[in-house]
């Protein structure tokens, strides 16, 4: 259930920012192969509207199980503070050597972690000191309206008041490139189908491995 | 040329052979060894290439996992995501030094080159060689090596990501590639190792290596003329040394290209076998000077013998028969020795015989006549050097009478008389050095330093001891010698002479009948009168110097002349007449006789026939000698003459001596059967001085016999004489013959004759021999003589010619 709450806040800032009128964009994610993407990161920012005052300060965790980072890919608004829970019976040391968040924890275990404030748009790559295959993305937007796609390769933003917005959609991979288009949004919302390059990302990988070890 | 020594041969043989065989190894060792090394660098070559391969694999590990350390760190993570090139920079310099790298890069994951410790002003710039991360471009770290230049300096290189924890660019390490790093690589492949890089406008450079310069540059000229493209092999000479190469193109960038040449001297891999050559040459050496004394050995082995062998056998060439061949041994050439020995041993043995029988008389056991003349010619040799002042005397003698003994009683009487002679001589005359039979009955003896007095006394001795008879079968048999004394050196300086010399004086004492007689020069001066009257007699023949002179036979009962005997006669230009003494011998010695015989046979039927033409009828009696009678011819060649001149036969009578019947009794006797058949009549002459057999001689068609004047001359005042005279007359007589004395010198003689009852006389009393004419004129003056009417008519003519003769 933890893994889902960032959804859960992310739903919640939608409804409080539509309540008047709001439409869904719905944005599909194809590689180039038009395999459906998961876990691509989809935020769209108004073009011409201000941005929806946000919150002083949102939460989210990312976990670490079986020395995984879960979740993987995690997008969060700036000044949302991260909290990483240690579920391994072993310490992890948390870095990030990224520009929008530079940091690293002390050896810890539990809950012994503070947790960090991201208040800077950007990608954070997250690292472990102790165990070099552990990685994880963290994209921090500069907007209420983001997402992760689906298996299906499906993300909906939801809330959105209509009007021109940039849509950014990026794939997990070595650089921080999203892929940028603007998209209008009508009263009754939108629907974006995008193709994403996704060569040369090692999220497969590190998802294969997740998964070799929930197994 | 041609060896002709068969040790050398041998040897030869032997040693080529061996040097041949030896000579076909090496070159097989050598052709083995030399295929061996190529094979084995060859092999060599391929295992360092996998070596080296190994070890660069294994270097890149080593650099990867060096540079993983540095990628690991946290700091310089931080340094590197915070862009502080300058720290980046120093961190690699420090972590580069630690490992011993010789450049240290950073490249983003763009390929950008952002810190380089090797040319840390030469940034950002593109990475050279993005092969090398593009080989592991996926994020897991794995490690990679090539080569390449960076600041034109080759490089081992090697990339590690950097990871924070996704890769944020890489480290670059690069290892040297040095005269140290060939070296190393040499270590381990025991090959040299060039690393050469090819640049399509410069050619082929070097990096570094393990040879010197100068190998390194013909390694250079030697390599192919464009990149290489995959591992291919070589062969150059490098510095003088044949050297196999292998080329391992390692990288292919900037149209740089990086090859490592491995490389092995085809010397170095021989060099092994250069120790195997040499001892294969040292034992070649040594079995070959083994088998050159081996083969001498047995070359001597075999050669020294057969050296020794012919060594005997020039000995027994040379006669000595003394020394065995000393070879002991077992095989063919110690057969051969024995067999030469024995051969030696039966030469030897039958030498001993031939000489036995060339040097000695069977029939006496006394030397022989060559023995004689070895001896002889020895003795003088040896008075020549002085070693004996009395010098060498030989007495020659033969038996006075030992013909009549072997003709009248046979071969074995003649043998045991020789026999018993030769054991006398022996025994007077022990201290003689050689007592030797020459022949027939003739015997020697020499004395070598012997006195006049000593010489004497032995011939005497040997005189008086042959003087008594020999007793065969209990009858006593009459020989007798005469000697012949020759004394070297004044009788002869040579042994030829001396025999010679010894001859004559031997004749001359047959002749005087002294028994014994030392040589006279004055008998030799003789012999040259005789010598030098051949060539002269022979001229007198042709220049019709002879002449026939005819002595009258008177009949003692008529006083008539019958017969003449016809005495040749030679009337020399210089010397005047010549005595036929002094000449006819001499032509019955050299058979001159037989041609004077003719001459004087053709001139007396001349004569006779010319007197028959005229009416008077003259028997003429003709002298025929010994030898004369051994003319088979002579019968048909009077024949003819006769019948030539018609001259009746019974006119010629021949006139023969004893001894003329005695050489050869039976042919002479078939002679005379053959004249007497002529019609001839035939006379023996000289009767009383021979020793004839009655019985032989009554066998004989002979008509007349004519006592010896040595009788005639004697028997006055000589009982004994007179009574030979008489009985010869009355054999004469009893035997049917006409009985005719010669010698007649005076009237007492003539008296005694007719007393005696002899049939005719001849001799000086009545007359000498005359020419023809004169003989004409003799009978003339004779009356009575001339009409030679029957020998009945004979006795009217006696009377007158009695006081008158």
């Amino acid at each position: 259930m933890r893994t889902f709450s960032g959804f859960t806040f992310a739903a919640a800032c939608v409804a409080l920012a539509g309540s008047a009128t709001a439409a869904n964009l719905e944005v599909v994610v194809h590689d180039l192969n038009a395999q459906a993407l998961l876990d691509a990161v989809v935020y769209a920012e108004p073009i011409s509207a201000p941005l929806p005052p946000s919150r002083e300060i949102a939460h989210a965790t990312i976990d670490q199980v079986n020395k995984e980072f879960v979740p993987l890919v995690t997008v969060v608004r700036t000044n949302t503070e991260i909290t990483f829970p240690n579920s391994d019976d072993f310490r992890h040391s948390i870095y990030s050597f990224s520009g929008a968040k530079s940091f690293t924890t002390k050896l810890y275990s539990g809950k012994q972690a503070p947790p960090v404030l991201f208040d800077k748009p950007g990608l954070v790559v997250l690292g472990c000191n102790i165990h070099d295959m552990m990685a994880a993305w963290v994209v921090i937007v500069d907007t209420p309206y983001f997402g992760k796609t689906t298996a299906a390769g499906t993300s909906v933003l939801k809330g959105l008041e209509p009007g021109d917005y940039r849509l950014s959609v990026w794939y997990p991979g070595p650089q921080f490139q999203p892929s940028v288009r603007e998209v209008h949004v009508g009263p009754d919302g939108a629907a974006v189908d995008v193709k994403v390059d996704s060569s040369g990302s090692s999220l497969p990988e590190l998802r294969a491995r997740e998964r070799v070890h929930k197994h | 040329m041609r060896i002709q020594r068969l040790r050398t041969r041998i040897i030869i043989f032997f040693v080529a052979l061996l040097a041949l065989v030896q000579l076909a190894a090496f070159a097989l060792v050598n052709a083995a060894n030399s295929h061996n090394a190529r094979h084995k660098v060859d092999e060599e070559l391929s295992v360092g290439e996998r070596v080296f391969e190994r070890l660069l694999n294994q270097n890149a590990q080593n650099l990867t996992q060096d540079a993983r350390v540095l990628a690991g760190d946290f700091a310089f993570r931080e340094a590197v995501s915070t862009k502080d090139t300058a720290t980046i920079t120093s961190a690699l310099a420090n972590h580069g030094a630690r490992i011993g790298a010789g450049a240290m890069l950073f490249v983003g994951l763009d390929g950008e080159v952002l810190a380089d410790t090797l040319a840390p002003q030469k940034v950002p710039r593109r990475f050279e060689y993005p092969q090398l991360l593009q080989q592991h471009g996926n994020a897991k770290g794995s490690s990679t090596a090539d080569l390449g230049a960076l600041s034109g300096k080759a490089f081992q290189l090697g990339a590690v990501p950097v990871l924070a924890p996704l890769p944020i660019g890489w480290i670059v390490v690069g290892l040297p590639v040095d005269d140290a790093f060939a070296r190393d690589l040499r270590q381990l492949t025991s090959l040299d190792v060039s690393f050469v890089q090819y640049d399509a406008t410069l050619g082929w450079r070097s990096l570094a290596s393990t040879v010197d310069k100068d190998s390194e540059a013909d390694l250079l000229r030697s390599l192919p003329a464009r990149a290489v493209n995959s591992s291919s092999s070589l062969a150059a000479t490098l510095s003088g040394d044949v050297h196999q190469i292998r080329l391992l193109p390692l990288s292919d960038g900037h149209n740089l290209q990086i090859v490592a040449v491995l490389h092995r001297s085809l010397a170095e891999a021989l060099a092994t076998f250069g120790r195997l050559r040499k001892t294969l040459s040292m034992l070649a050496f040594a079995s070959l000077a083994l088998s050159i004394l081996g083969s001498i050995v047995i070359a001597l082995n075999i050669t020294r013998p057969l050296s020794k062998i012919a060594g005997a056998a020039a000995r027994i060439e040379q006669g000595d028969y003394s020394r065995s061949v000393e070879v002991e041994r077992a095989d063919e050439i110690g057969v051969l020795a024995s067999s030469l020995n024995h051969m030696r041993q039966g030469i030897a043995e039958r030498e001993r015989k031939i000489l036995t029988l060339a040097y000695q008389d069977p029939l006496t056991g006394l030397a022989n006549r060559s023995r004689f003349s070895e001896e002889l010619e020895a003795a003088i040799g040896l008075a020549r050097t002085g070693a004996n002042a009395l010098g060498v005397s030989i007495l020659l003698m033969d038996l006075d009478r030992f013909k009549y003994v072997n003709d009248a009683l046979g071969h074995s009487v003649g043998d045991h008389v020789l026999k018993q002679v030769a054991r006398r001589i022996e025994q007077i005359a022990a201290a003689a050095s050689c007592v030797a039979r020459l022949g027939g009955d003739e015997f020697a003896v020499l004395l070598s330093g012997a006195s006049a007095e000593v010489v004497a006394r032995t011939a005497q001795n040997i005189i008086a001891a042959l003087e008594s008879p020999i007793l065969y079968q209990g009858q006593p048999l009459d020989v007798g010698t005469s000697i012949g004394i020759a004394h070297h050196p004044e009788h002869g300086a040579d042994a030829q002479t001396l025999v010679r010399n010894a001859d004559i004086a031997m004749y001359a004492a047959k002749r005087n009948k002294s028994g014994c007689q030392s040589y006279d020069p004055h008998y030799d001066t003789n012999q040259q009168e005789h010598l030098s009257l051949l060539g002269e007699l022979r001229q007198a023949v042709e220049a019709n110097e002879l002449r026939l002179y005819y002595q009258p036979k008177v009949s003692l009962h008529s006083s008539n002349v019958n017969a003449v005997e016809a005495l040749l006669r030679w009337h020399h230009p210089k010397r005047g007449i010549v005595a036929p003494a002094l000449f006819i011998p001499f032509a019955e010695h050299t058979g001159y006789i037989k041609v004077l015989t003719q001459w004087v046979l053709a001139e007396a039927i001349r004569q006779c026939g010319e007197w028959c033409r005229n009416g008077l009828r003259l028997q003429i009696s003709v002298n025929i000698s010994a030898r004369d009678l051994m003319n088979r011819e002579l019968p048909d060649q009077i024949a003819a003459l006769l019948a030539s001149h018609d001259v009746p036969p019974v006119l010629l009578c021949l006139e023969i001596t004893e001894s003329g019947f005695m050489e050869d009794p039976a042919h002479a006797q078939k002679v005379l059967d053959r004249l007497a058949a002529l019609g001839l009549r035939l006379a023996i002459d000289d009767y009383g001085t021979g020793y004839s057999s009655l019985s032989y001689i009554m066998k004989l068609p002979v008509q007349e016999l004519k006592i010896d004047r040595s009788f005639i001359s004697r028997m006055i005042g000589n009982a004994d004489s007179s009574t030979i005279v008489r009985s010869t007359i009355e054999l004469g007589h009893s035997l049917g013959m006409k009985v005719v004395a010669e010698g007649v010198e005076d009237l007492e003689g003539w008296n005694l004759l007719r007393h005696l009852g002899c049939d005719d006389a001849q001799g000086y009393y009545m007359s000498p021999p005359l020419p023809a004419e004169a003989l004409m004129a003799w009978m003339r003056t004779h009356d009575g003589f001339s009409a030679a009417p029957e020998m009945g008519s004979a006795e009217t003519a006696l009377a007158s010619q009695a006081g008158n003769p």
